[in-house]
């Protein structure tokens, strides 16, 4: 666990501790975008007074990895941060601390060494509640937005701007339900480096199709999945 | 869906929403059904700006510290979020409980600047509050308002009930449980009001009338009732050093202004510069002791988990004690891996070795508020910095590697000539020639200087207070010939937009009248008048015209010494006698010492802690 650093002047080797961090994000802390989240994390580890490593060099800076981002506004209960520390600590202490320095909707539920590797992430599972406005039938809906033989959406790419695209063979439903007007529907979409749908663009896409807005929206995300099919955390 | 969800649905659409939800640690959330007085702190502009208040987290703190108090925090919505709630009929509301203003029982401004008033009157409607004071009658919401602006808080007595003059600290708290008596006693607004005038530092506009001579001048302004004394007294803490101070903030998830632990070191100015409101409505010098200050930064560092800690005061060398102050606290925050900042600081007397630990001030470059461009005008203005200091701080720093300055001057001083314009250029020349005079091996590689020019706006309890502000079309002339004589291409000018500074004027100096141009102006549309992409000048001037007033009155117009201002009925302490004094000698050109050098008389009491006064 414990890497040895590149600085040919044995000074300034430090010796550092990765651990992996799996926490939720929910509530109110949902509306934390993912830039501020760092300035978040820094603030909460320096008030727990975790003994985090900083990266060397002229401008030291907290070392924190978010591997996958997290769209505002979405809840999670698998969120992943890694992080060095300067010495070793057990894990549930180091929960129970950072635990009590947390602001209200995050809170750590794991700690792990970093074994997987980010590149492995493939897609993510996620459970929305949804209701479109004026009593529309949602969940119908839904199942027949579905089961169209192409479901073209937008989707903003950096290079091209807004473009069309299918995602049929992106989405995989795993169940859909009704619930007290609510549609609920479990489903996986891919994440990671190499392809990338956020959930958004599915439902802006739905939004479009049913010609009706969201009454209320609620999506967390609730698995993060590699390429062989593994639960990543 | 509660309100709650209906804000967090909403927010899914708006920019940084996490400015709207609240939950950000350190915030404070209590039982309502235990609470007495619920007070809502309301800073008059958005998120970003007033949560780096230093004030309001006192206040805020102060207050929920008693157990049957509950303060929540409330800012202006960013245009965005403020069409959707309009849109979706939600009513604003305090950011803690998520609960609409108008449940509360006293709803706060603070009055940081001029330009932030018509935000108050776009609060109070998007509250579903009445704007007018007159057309609220119930004893809840009361609304109240402190700040520097509130010396004279003339132009917004028409929405306000109480302004709170002076030091909040205990006043608030005297005001709040007498408020708590006459609600648990079902007693009325008009009953409240009347209690209220009695406490030393309140002020209810509506027990006042005032009259006008023909010319447009103030006739008389007295009270109208037998509880309202003649002359409104501000409010002081004369023991500093044991003053109420937060041991926590409220941190932001979003960054903002000031994102950083702020610990106040002393209060009020000994340097009397007579442009500066700030020098003199906080008079006396005050200041903390070094063990209850390292105490302060202690607590809130670990506290807010910043990494970054800042001392808050209007110049923090003249502390007694600075550079020990300053040693103690770096040997803290070097430990805990924080760094200091000095944002009022002047470098002339400390050791380089003391320095070189205070990292952010290189980072930070050289500043100078020099103000004005000639000696002659410095000494007019009281502003006591002179060139050869200013060149050998620069020689200094340019050896030690600096390559930035940063220079702040005012335009249209009284007894400004092109003379002293020119040698604001001058200026600026003889520190570029300081720096090519800099041996080439130390100094660093290329220079930049950039020279900031701001219009002078004439304050209440200035000696200051009875000059014109110079026109528009002056100010114009004296930059195009700021301009013209800078003649370098590593000297970088930026000027102050105009207008604002007009309207800063009018409401500086504003009468009662003018409440109803604020309210117009609001009609029309203005608001958020603070920043550039928001102001709108015609609207405002139209609003004057359709008022009858006349903004050059009010901005541009000379006051002999014996006309009645309409603060005169407001008691800063500082005598009239005394500012006028000041204002002779400025048109001598003649300086006043330091209250350090020894106390002038200025019209403060021993008693009110100052360290210097009647010294
Ligand atoms: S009374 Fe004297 S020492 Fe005190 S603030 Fe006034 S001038 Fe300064």
């Amino acid at each position: 666990m414990a890497n040895n650093l590149t600085p040919k002047n044995m000074a300034l080797r430090v010796e550092r501790y990765d651990y992996r961090l799996v926490f939720s994000k929910k509530g109110r802390a949902r509306f934390i975008s993912h830039l501020d989240m760092m300035r978040t994390f820094s603030r909460i580890f320096k008030r727990a007074r975790i003994p985090v490593w900083y990266t060397q060099g002229f401008n030291p800076r907290l070392y924190i990895m978010f591997p996958l981002a997290l769209p505002l506004g979405t809840e999670s209960d698998v969120e992943i941060m890694d992080i060095s520390l300067t010495e070793r600590m057990d894990s549930d202490e180091l929960m129970t601390r950072i635990n009590s320095a947390m602001p209200e909707g995050l809170s750590i539920n794991k700690v792990t060494e970093p074994a997987m590797d980010h590149k492995d992430i493939a897609a993510s599972q996620y459970n929305i509640r949804f209701k479109l406005k004026n009593d529309k039938d949602t969940c119908g809906l839904f199942k027949d937005y579905l089961s169209q033989d192409r479901i073209n959406v937008k989707k903003r790419s950096k290079k091209k701007g807004l473009i069309d695209i299918d995602i049929k063979p992106d989405v995989k439903l795993l169940s859909i339900k009704e619930d007290d007007g609510f549609a609920v529907a479990d489903l996986i979409l891919p994440s990671g480096n190499d392809k990338n749908i956020n959930t958004s663009v599915l439902m802006d896409g739905f939004k479009e199709y049913a010609g009706e807005e969201f009454e209320q929206i609620y999506t967390t995300r609730t698995k993060i999945i590699t390429k062989t099919g593994e639960n990543f955390t | 869906m509660t309100n709650k969800e209906k804000i967090e649905q909403l927010l899914l659409n708006v920019q940084k929403p996490a400015r709207y939800i609240g939950g950000e640690h350190g915030s404070v959330v209590k039982d309502k059904s235990k609470i007495d007085v619920r007070f809502a702190f309301c800073f008059p502009d958005v998120y970003d700006i007033g949560m780096s208040h230093l004030g309001m987290k006192i206040l805020y703190s102060l207050k929920n510290e008693r157990e049957n108090f509950w303060c929540e925090r409330c800012f202006m919505p960013e245009k965005d979020y403020k069409q959707v709630l309009i849109d979706n009929d939600i009513p604003l509301y305090a950011l803690e409980s998520l609960d609409p203003l108008y449940e509360f029982d006293m709803i706060g401004f603070t009055l940081q600047y001029e330009l932030s008033y018509t935000n108050v009157l776009s609060m109070l409607e998007l509250a579903r509050i009445p704007v007018l004071a007159k057309d609220r009658h119930a004893l809840a919401p009361i609304v109240v308002a402190g700040g520097p602006c509130v010396c004279n808080p003339e132009p917004m007595s028409d929405f306000i009930d109480i302004f709170i003059l002076g030091e909040g600290e205990e006043v608030n708290l005297e005001l709040m449980d007498l408020y708590n008596e006459v609600k648990k006693r079902g007693g009325s607004k008009e009953e409240f009001l009347h209690l209220a005038a009695h406490i030393e530092g309140i002020y209810v506009p509506s027990f006042y009338d005032v009259t006008y001579n023909v010319d447009g001048t103030l006739k008389c302004i007295k009270p109208n009732t037998d509880d309202a004394p003649p002359k409104i007294k501000k409010r002081v803490i004369a023991d500093f050093d044991n003053v109420f101070f937060p041991d926590y903030f409220v941190v932001p998830y979003t960054s903002i202004v000031h994102d950083r632990s702020v610990v106040e070191v002393l209060r009020g100015c000994i340097r009397g510069c007579r442009f500066c409101q700030a020098g003199f409505i906080y008079r006396p010098f005050r200041e903390k002791s070094i063990d209850i200050i390292k105490n302060e930064t202690k607590c809130l560092c670990e506290q807010t988990g910043y990494d970054e800690v800042s001392l808050s005061s209007l110049s923090t060398s003249d502390h007694t004690k600075i550079a020990q102050l300053l040693k103690e606290l770096a040997d803290y925050t070097d430990l805990e891996n924080v760094s200091l900042s000095l944002p009022s600081l002047r470098i002339d007397n400390f050791s380089s070795d003391l320095l070189e630990r205070l990292k952010t001030i290189r980072k930070s470059g050289l500043t100078f508020a020099c103000e004005a461009g000639t000696q002659r005008l410095r000494d007019v203005i009281n502003k006591n910095i002179t060139e050869s200091e200013i060149l050998s701080t620069c020689k200094t720093a340019f050896e030690g590697g600096y390559t930035t300055v940063k220079l702040y001057f005012m335009l249209g001083l009284p007894t400004e000539t092109d003379e002293d314009i020119l040698g604001i250029a001058e200026l600026a020349h003889k520190i570029l020639d300081v720096y090519f005079e800099t041996p080439k091996e130390l100094r660093g590689g290329s220079i930049q200087i950039s020279v900031s020019t701001a219009t002078f706006v004439p304050k209440p309890f200035t000696p200051f207070e009875f000059e014109p502000q110079a026109t528009p079309e002056e100010i114009d002339r004296k930059q195009k010939l700021l301009v013209k004589a800078l003649r370098s291409k590593k000297i970088k000018l930026s000027t102050h937009q105009d207008d604002t500074s007009v309207l800063e004027a009018c409401l500086a100096k504003g009468d009662r009248r003018m409440s109803k141009a604020v309210y117009q102006a609001w009609k029309k549309g203005c608001e958020l008048d603070g920043w550039n992409e928001h102001f709108d000048f015609s609207k405002w001037r139209e609003a004057f015209d359709e008022c009858g007033l006349d903004m050059a009155f009010y901005a541009n117009r000379k006051r002999e010494y014996d006309e009645l201002m309409p603060w005169d009925h407001l008691d800063y302490l500082v005598t009239k006698s005394f500012l006028i004094n000041e204002n002779k000698k400025a048109h001598l050109a003649k300086t006043t010492r330091n209250c350090k050098e020894g106390c002038s008389g200025c019209g403060i009491n021993k008693s009110y802690g100052g360290v210097y006064c009647g010294k």
